[in-house]
């Protein structure tokens, strides 16, 4: 662990970043239609209990990171076993939110840039970062929280005066019943992006009030939430369902139909902006809390040193991860959640939980136990 | 054979060591002979000329010597002849008999009148003193000597600063001497809480360099902070602010300032009074203050003169201003190598046209540019100006009309260059300003390999960067990041005069924020007929 400490308000600007990170791209519950953003917000409370699972562990052990108290629960052998899984799977989103971004840009501003050159200007950003420990990550995210709100507001404002909602686009909302919604919103939307919440477990003992993380936690979750949910709602009063669903980007698309007064338009680089702050903070955490894990599971002291090794392999994992963009997306929505997102981000933080409660138990009781026998003794 | 040497090489140290000792002892105290003091003073400053020597008897039999020894240019001429020669040679009290060992006291006492008198026997204090203008009179037979402060000589006067320019407000700059500095300081903030520490720092030149606090406005570990970092200079000299500035900073590795420097005495009252701690340096017009925030270096003493609307709208100006002068060319150079979409229709079909007949890229046209640009500039800096007007002509000739005609470079170039170096001297601080050119460089690289991705990749490390600074433990981006809502009232725009309720937090003593009452807010009288702010209406007397 580092020697740190950050504020409530930052941690929910990393929180409320990091969630919009990526998930602003992509046409999130798309599935759904109408109900798209209605799904959102179910699974956004659905992030929230989740939550309240890292948040059980946290309470348990509030000044260790994840790395360190799965060796506390599990014992030293199988805790780094576990510990070392949970590295790579940050190690492994890390790479995958990257060629994400790699391949956007490629895709809509520079068809002749090789990805591996655009993923590796990127990766030196990230790896600077991370070098510079996650206080000054957290006072960047708080520069960029303002950037990427004001953003948002003239955007909303230009949409709102170029006339473009059509607010019938958004009808029937309830096209596919409570029952789908809800399984839709508890199998894919819930995993990304509220589940990722998980890498907050190596954050949260930085926090120096650990006694209002819960409701900062849950405000952060709710806020980029509700933002999910009415830019989603948004993609879909302008452009339509179809459309929606058909674009890669529907808020490129959104971006890029916006023109205010002969002059304001092809806005393309504001999307650029977004697209990039929200994955910096993103890939800076996961890189950050892979870097650190493996610090702490392998006992390095100076965690620093780790960031370009660790950059340079999620580098390399982000080209090779996938062939095509297509077999990127493909294995994003099919294999990821199922057998990654859903043992990772629930099982294993239950089990946890559980073997915790357990364990922990124990240890109260006997020494209660301990102080009653203290007591008969002097009664004696 | 290794520790051979080493034995050897110790034993010579030892040797030395008992040398020098020697030599010390010898020299450390001030002897009771006149002429052996004579000697060892004329030795010690290699006969130099400008080492005055003036013997006067005084009392009668025995008749004893004494001897004023001063430095020419140094001291104050009036004072000399008049308080010390003249008495010491007219005075009835040394006329008369007296004991050898009285006549200091009585020199010193009854005959020298001048404000500071002080006996010294050993001879570092005393060179110390005599070559920062004092008088010293040795008695023969007394192995003491008296040193009388005769400061003086000629120094520029005080004048209007050359930096930091305002149209409203003192026209007083510092000057070279620091006595001055300090006295001007003192001029406009009039409390005892103004507290100053000296130091001689510099073993060869022992420049005097003071800080200046307010007791009880300035926190405690930032003072403390600074002068642990004065005292662990071990350097021949200090020529300027500058050696002591980079000798203390918090990180070498950045284009940013972390210190602010000004040569206006209200700018460092202004910044005394928010908890900042200053640094006078002998020599220099120019005060060093820390802790120092990026904001700050937007701020002009006048934001503060003027109403506070026309401060909020130059701040933002300001701000607008630095970000051109850092992306300006970069823009430019993205948009017409990359982004040739974002660029209207009209306005594209011009820039082409432009930039046809230009057979550079924009990267190397715009990099060409910029470095005429400087070359410009560092030229007009450095060359006599006596040759000024050349320097015009052929800049405005050669660069802005030949090159364009030529077809060198396109018109449009020309005009972003201007405006950014326009731009680029309109941040009221020039240490940002420099930060601001270097930066710019790094910028249209970005731009040219990768157009806005890699301004955008470029602005996250700067930022990034901006954040991890810090300012003698103060974060450097604060009140931004770590927000401190209170703070943000005096950066982008500064809140009016009586809504100013309290200090910065981060850079003042917490126990003492508050600066100003309640309802500081002015109204308008009531008796004058008019609504008041709670709308009542006043009596309508117009008398």
């Amino acid at each position: 662990m580092e020697k740190a400490k950050i504020s409530g308000y930052q941690l929910f600007v990393l929180i409320f970043l990091f969630e919009m990170g990526s998930a602003l791209l992509v046409p999130l519950a798309g599935e759904a239609k109408q109900g798209a953003w209605l799904v959102i917000l179910i699974a956004t409370i659905g992030g929230i209990l989740l939550f309240f699972v890292y948040y059980g562990l946290f309470r348990y052990y509030p000044n260790q990171i994840l790395t360190e108290f799965i060796r506390s629960i599990l014992g030293n052998f199988f805790g780094k076993i576990v510990a070392f899984l949970y590295i790579l799977y940050f190690m492994y989103l890390a790479a995958r939110v990257l060629r994400d971004f790699g391949e956007t840009l490629l895709t809509f501003a520079y068809p002749h840039v090789p990805l591996f050159f655009a993923n590796a200007a990127f990766m030196l950003v990230v790896i600077y970062t991370v070098r510079k420990g996650v206080e000054v990550l957290a006072r960047t995210g708080e520069l960029f929280f303002v950037l990427e709100n004001v953003l948002f507001m003239t955007f909303i404002l230009l949409i709102i005066v170029s006339g473009m909602i059509h607010m019938n686009n958004l009808k029937p909302v309830l096209e596919i019943n409570a029952v789908e919604m809800g399984k839709m919103a508890f199998t894919k939307t819930i995993f990304f992006p509220f589940g990722e919440l998980i890498v907050f477990l190596m954050i949260f003992p930085y926090l120096n009030e650990p006694q209002r993380l819960k409701k900062i936690a849950i405000a952060g979750l709710a806020t980029s939430g509700i933002f999910l949910s009415f830019t989603m709602a948004m993609n879909i009063a302008v452009l339509g369902v179809d459309l929606t669903l058909r674009s890669q980007y529907p808020l490129l698309t959104l971006i890029q139909s916006i023109e205010v007064a002969g002059f304001l338009e092809r806005l393309d680089v504001y999307f650029l902006l977004k697209l990039m702050i929200g994955g910096f903070i993103k890939i800076t955490v996961f890189t950050y809390v892979a870097v650190m894990g493996t610090a702490n599971v392998f006992n390095v002291k100076q965690s620093s040193r780790l960031a370009y090794p660790v950059g340079i392999v999620i580098l390399l994992v982000s080209i090779v991860i996938a062939s095509s963009y297509s077999e990127h997306i493909h294995e994003g929505l099919g294999a990821v959640p199922m057998f990654i997102h859903l043992p990772f981000q629930v099982i294993i933080p239950l089990l946890l939980l559980i073997i915790a409660f357990f364990k922990n138990r124990k240890k109260t009781s006997k020494h209660q136990r301990h102080n009653t026998d203290l007591k008969g003794g002097v009664d004696k | 054979m290794v520790s051979f040497f080493k034995q050897k090489r110790q034993g010579k140290q030892q040797d030395r060591k008992k040398e020098e000792e020697k030599q010390s002892k010898t020299t450390d105290y001030i002897e009771s002979s006149l002429s052996d003091n004579m000697e060892i003073v004329k030795r010690k400053t290699g006969n130099s000329p400008d080492i005055i020597f003036r013997t006067v008897k005084i009392s009668q039999n025995p008749e004893i010597n004494t001897t004023i020894v001063y430095v020419q240019g140094l001291i104050d001429n009036p004072s000399v002849t008049d308080f010390l020669i003249e008495s010491m040679m007219k005075n009835p009290h040394l006329s008369e008999k007296i004991l050898p060992q009285k006549a200091l006291d009585i020199i010193s006492e009854d005959v020298v009148s001048l404000g500071g008198v002080e006996t010294v026997n050993d001879w570092e204090k005393l060179f110390l003193m005599l070559l920062s203008g004092d008088s010293i009179i040795f008695v023969d037979g007394i192995n003491k000597a008296l040193v009388a402060s005769t400061k003086g000589g000629d120094r520029r006067s005080i004048q209007e600063p050359s930096t930091h320019l305002t149209v409203r407000g003192s026209r007083e700059g510092f000057t070279e001497s620091i006595e001055t500095n300090i006295a001007m300081l003192r001029r406009i903030i009039n409390t005892p809480d103004l507290w100053i520490e000296s130091m001689k720092i510099g073993t060869v030149t022992k420049t005097d360099v003071s800080i200046m606090y307010i007791n009880g406005i300035a926190k405690k570990e930032i003072i403390e902070e600074i002068k642990k970092r004065l005292q662990r200079i071990n350097i021949d000299s200090i020529l300027e602010s500058g050696y002591i500035e980079q000798l203390i900073e918090d990180q070498v590795m950045t284009p940013f300032p972390t210190m602010n420097h000004t040569e206006r005495p209200d700018m460092v009252a202004g910044n005394l009074l928010e908890g900042r701690i200053a640094v006078f340096v002998n020599g220099t017009p120019f005060v060093l203050l820390a802790p120092a925030l990026f904001v700050q270096f937007f701020q002009s003493v006048e934001d503060y003169y003027n109403r506070f609307d026309i401060a909020s709208a130059t701040r933002f100006l300001r701000i607008i201003v630095f970000i051109i002068s850092i992306v300006g060319p970069a823009l430019y150079v993205a948009a017409t190598t990359f982004h040739q979409e974002m660029i209207p229709t009209k306005l594209l079909v011009i820039v082409a046209a432009q930039r046809e007949t230009v057979p550079l890229p924009a990267v190397i046209e715009a990099l060409l540019m910029e470095i005429t640009f400087e070359i410009l500039r560092e030229a007009s800096l450095r060359m006599p100006k006596a040759v000024g007007g050349t320097m015009s002509i052929v800049g405005a000739l050669v660069i802005g009309q030949a090159a364009v005609q030529a077809g060198i470079v396109s018109p449009a170039m020309v005009i972003i260059v201007s405006i950014t170096a326009i731009a680029s001297f309109a941040t009221p601080s020039y240490s940002i300003a420099i930060s601001a050119r270097l930066v710019r460089f790094a910028f249209i690289i970005c731009a040219g390999v990768i157009g806005f991705y890699g301004m955008i990749l470029a602005f996250i490390v700067l930022v990034v960067h901006l954040c991890s600074l810090r300012s003698f433990g103060v974060p450097y981006m604060s009140p931004l990041a770590p927000l401190n809502p209170q703070g943000l009232g005096d950066t982008f725009f500064r809140r009016p005069m009586w809504a100013f309720k309290e200090r910065p937090k981060l850079i003042s003593s917490k126990g003492n924020l508050k600066r100003e009452g309640e309802n500081q807010r002015p109204l308008p009288p009531e008796s004058r007929g008019m609504k008041t702010s709670d709308g009542r209406k006043g009596d309508g007397n117009e008398s």
